[in-house]
């Protein structure tokens, strides 16, 4: 698996997943495809360099580093996006503008605060799963010789 | 604003008393008491300005407010709380050091003490201005929560830790049925506020519905009050510092219960068997708790079992509908919280805590004799004192009643008297054994200061009527008057009084006489009592729970099991009981179109099916991905994009995920298990259709029943005005938002619990 023309191409490939989570994002708002799935395909990006080039080179990368306080932040946004209306006497989660108003158009995606709340719920989710994934092999690749890349189980036979 | 203002000074001193805490721990105590007392004149001034109230809705679906008033019995009780807590917190001050040093624990554990007590105080005062039902609850459990921490106080002790918990559990299931009453209220009546639910109570008449609410009110109050049968966390609750007991067990928690049944006694007018109820318990109480406090030799023992008493009394003078409970309840908590620091005060000079090791001190200890005195009179209900007057409304409302009540009350009183009396005589006067040094000042200044007004109380008459009055009348929902005064005539009351003193000083006189064979019979008696019933019953859940979890974790299968089959019963059940319209089952048909769909599922179905017979792990979470990945087509061929993609993603996710976890796995434990699985059991086919068939026929039924108007239609059309064109994302963003939020943040606290695992592992 420690193939460096895959190491390179899947480096290669993390920009371009990147966009792609974001045109999902932006594209939910008219057709198939929400918040959700890009924190998810974000995520998957990043693991993609676990599969790639093991943990250790992984670990380099910000994303994987700070995936906890991506999460963080995320619930943060949704928190805000919930309970900031309170504040100004609305009802929880009341988004601005409100329903029918005029709002501004950048192509199809209207601006309004729902776009918040969704970048939240993909922060948390990618925080999530990366933190997760990470967790998982951490104790692992500190007692396994290093450069193994993933773990293979079907090693047992 | 005059209403909240002791209040948030109050909330406001318990940080300030933290972070001044672990600054200079010493200053703790000093910013407690300065806040009690800040609090405490607000309080007072509020009171100068008259009635006030402050309403703000609070859960307007369920008709709840956060209503707040000054009116009689919250003036009694807030003026009682917030009075006797300054002068505990006074106390704490120059007890707390001491208590530390003696047993070699750093200071920095005093402002704990302190904050919790200033934590408790504003719940009670919460509790006494609520007048929405839902709220006072609330505040109910906090003083709960309260009481646990400053009871188990000392962690290190066994017998603390053991006493917290054993007063939680008692104090907060009561409290549990106390919410279902006051939620049956709340339903019954579409209202939550107290002026409302009486309003309302009153016209409709009672009723079944009524009588179990307020019998499950009147539980509530009897475990917060430690009555029979919940008395027996009291006793215990002595392992407590003795400012916690003095405050706790004398005016405030115990006190709550009480509380509690006066403000709602206008709704338990219109039930007058939950009163009969009342009175009766309030006497088995009072003529328990008053033999064994005879018979204790630990000195907060005997103050414990006389608070079972005394608010057995209470609970007798509100079953009878006496206008002077309220009153008592001051009266009481003036003397009682004296006595709980006199005690406090003697251990803490001698060292000693016990009736067989002390007595004659009242030489050694003048200030704390002389003050303790008028405490102990006054608990008595001798004249002069404040006391006096709690007994003589006792003595009115009983004579009322017939002889058997008045019978009841003359042995109430002199056993208090004999009881009390003993205490205070054992104590102080007689051969002195035991005698330590002089206690300090600022030990004795709290308690005189509430023998002063023990005393102040039984002849400045005036304000203490109005007070009494008042209280009274809010208690009862219409005005009535209640008169303090001497009355030099054979009127009952002073006839009463007069045999109680006889008796009681008869009791006090004799006492070594009755003395020694008491004790063993209590010591038997005390073994035989609820407390002992709570203790069969724990166990006894205990081994149950014990038992169900062993049979669940005897292997990775049967703990499957355990949720799928319940999970499946359940849905069965579901489906049989529910009613439906038309047959439970209607097959579709299937056409030419089908056949991507039908392909799907077979692949689907294949990988399943292989599953069963996969050689190691990593082939099995290849083959359930497989599942996952057909599914996603099938939804796909079903024309819904958005769900195919979300599968798609999450089986990835999940696959790596699995992968991960089988590399932390040890190779022996996936081995075992592997040839665990390669031999099937005849139960697992069992539990394999159980829960499957479950399944099944659930999908199907709720498949067969589409309707039109379904809640999506509705949802497509207002997706339109709220920006979003995909109706996916207006649900998740904002028609569900709140679901969303509650979700993800239960993501992030997983995430946490995760992460904790993870490295607590690590750290071994």
């Amino acid at each position: 698996m420690n193939n460096a023309f895959i190491q390179s191409v899947s480096r290669m490939l993390l920009p371009p997943a990147f966009v792609v989570a974001v045109a999902v994002w932006l594209k939910g708002y008219a057709e198939a495809g929400d918040s959700f799935g890009a924190g998810v395909l974000a995520a998957l990006a990043i693991l993609l360099q676990y599969v790639a080039s093991g943990r250790d080179a992984a670990r380099q990368l910000p994303g994987v580093r700070y995936a906890p306080q991506v999460a963080g932040v995320g619930l943060l946004l949704l928190l805000g996006v919930t309970f900031v209306p309170l504040v100004f006497g609305h009802a929880p989660l009341s988004h601005v503008p409100g329903p029918g108003e005029k709002v501004l158009h950048l192509g199809v995606v209207e601006v309004y605060t729902a776009v918040l709340f969704d970048v939240g719920i993909s922060l948390v989710v990618m925080g999530f799963v990366v933190t997760a994934i990470d967790g998982l092999l951490s104790q692992r690749s500190k007692t396994a010789p290093p450069g193994g890349g993933m773990a293979s189980p079907g090693k047992e036979r | 604003m005059t209403v909240v203002l002791p209040l948030v000074l109050v909330s406001l001193s318990v940080p300030l008393v933290l972070g001044v805490g672990r600054w200079r721990p010493a200053w703790a105590g000093l910013v407690g008491v300065g806040g009690a007392a800040v609090s405490l004149a607000a309080f007072a001034r509020g009171v100068a300005e008259g009635p006030a109230r402050l309403d703000v809705p609070w859960i307007p679906t369920w008709n709840a407010r956060l209503t707040l008033a000054l009116d009689g019995l919250s003036v009694l009780y807030g003026g009682l709380v917030l009075g006797v807590g300054l002068l505990v917190l006074l106390y704490a001050r120059v007890y707390m050091p001491h208590y530390l040093e003696e047993q070699k624990r750093p200071r920095d554990e005093e402002p704990r003490l302190h904050a919790w007590i200033l934590v408790f105080m504003a719940a009670m005062l919460v509790l006494v201005m609520a007048r929405d039902a839902l709220l006072l609850v609330v505040a109910l459990d906090v003083t709960t929560v309260a009481s646990y921490f400053l009871i188990g106080y000392d962690r290190e002790r066994v017998a603390s830790r053991s006493a917290a918990l054993l007063a939680l559990v008692v104090t907060g299931s009561t409290s549990v049925v106390l919410l279902v009453g006051v939620v049956l209220l709340g339903v019954t009546y579409g209202t939550f506020d107290l002026e409302r639910l009486v309003d309302l109570a009153t016209r409709v008449g009672p009723g079944p519905r009524l009588g179990w609410a307020l019998g499950c009110v009147a539980v509530g109050a009897l475990g917060k009050s430690a009555q029979v049968p919940f008395h027996f966390w009291l006793p215990r609750a002595m392992a407590a510092p003795t400012p916690v007991s003095a405050y706790l067990h004398s005016a405030a928690m115990v006190a709550a219960g009480v509380f509690v049944l006066q403000r709602f006694f206008p709704l338990l007018a219109l039930e007058p068997r939950v009163l009969q109820a009342l009175a009766g318990v309030g006497l088995v109480s009072m003529v328990m708790g008053s033999v064994f406090s005879l018979g204790s030799r630990r000195l907060k023992r005997v103050l414990a079992y006389s608070t079972i008493a005394q608010y057995g009394y209470v609970l007798v003078m509100v079953g009878l509908s006496g206008d002077g409970a309220p009153f008592y309840v001051l009266a009481h908590g003036l003397c009682k919280a004296a006595l709980f620091l006199t005690v406090g005060a003697v251990t803490e000079a001698t060292g000693k805590d016990s009736l067989t090791d002390l007595g004659g001190l009242g030489r050694s200890q003048p200030w704390l004799a002389a003050t303790s005195g008028v405490a102990a009179a006054g608990l008595a209900g001798l004249p002069l004192t404040v006391g006096f007057f709690k007994d003589e409304l006792f003595f009115h409302a009983l004579a009322a009643h017939g002889p058997f009540w008045a019978g009841a009350g003359l042995l109430g009183a002199a056993l208090t008297l004999g009881y009390t009396g003993r205490l205070w005589v054992r104590l102080f006067l007689g051969e002195p054994r035991g005698v330590g040094p002089r206690a300090s000042a600022g030990l004795v200044l709290p308690i005189g200061v509430l023998a002063g007004l023990t005393l102040v109380g039984g002849v400045w008459l005036a304000p203490l009527s109005r007070l009494a009055t008042a209280a009274g009348g809010q208690m009862r929902g219409h005005a009535v008057e209640v008169s303090l005064g001497y009355h030099l005539d054979t009127r009952v009351e002073n006839l009463l009084a007069l045999g109680a003193w006889t008796l009681g000083g008869l009791l006090v006189l004799t006492r070594r006489r009755w003395e020694e064979g008491l004790v063993p019979v209590l010591h038997t008696a005390g073994n035989w009592g609820a407390e002992r019933l709570y203790g069969a019953v724990l166990s006894r859940a205990d081994a149950v729970s014990d038992a169900l979890r062993n049979l669940e974790v005897r292997d990775l299968r049967d703990r499957v099991a355990a949720v799928l089959i319940p999970a499946g019963l359940l849905g069965l059940l579901a489906l049989g009981l529910a009613p439906t319209s038309g047959p439970l089952f209607i097959p579709g048909e299937v056409g030419w179109d089908d056949l991507p769909l039908l392909m799907g599922l077979a692949i689907a179905a294949g990988a399943a099916v292989a599953a069963l017979g996969a050689r190691n792990h990593l082939h099995l979470v290849m083959l359930l991905s497989c599942v996952g990945f057909s599914l996603a087509a099938v939804f796909s061929f079903a024309a819904a994009p958005d769900v195919a993609f979300t599968a798609v993603l999450v089986e990835t996710t999940f696959t790596l995920l699995f992968v991960a976890l089988l590399s932390r796995l040890p190779r022996e434990s996936r081995v075992r298990a592997q040839t665990e699985a390669q031999r099937p059991r005849g139960r697992d086919w069992l539990y394999a259709a159980v829960a499957g068939g479950s399944a099944m026929a659930m999908t199907w039924n709720a498949l067969s029943h589409l309707s039109e108007e379904r809640v999506m239609t509705r949802h497509i059309a207002l997706s339109q005005s709220a920006h979003a064109r995909s109706v996916v994302s207006a649900i998740l963003a904002d028609f569900r938002g709140l679901d969303t939020v509650v979700e993800t943040s239960v993501v992030v606290v997983v995430l946490l619990g995760v992460m904790h695992l993870l490295s607590g592992e690590r750290a071994e």
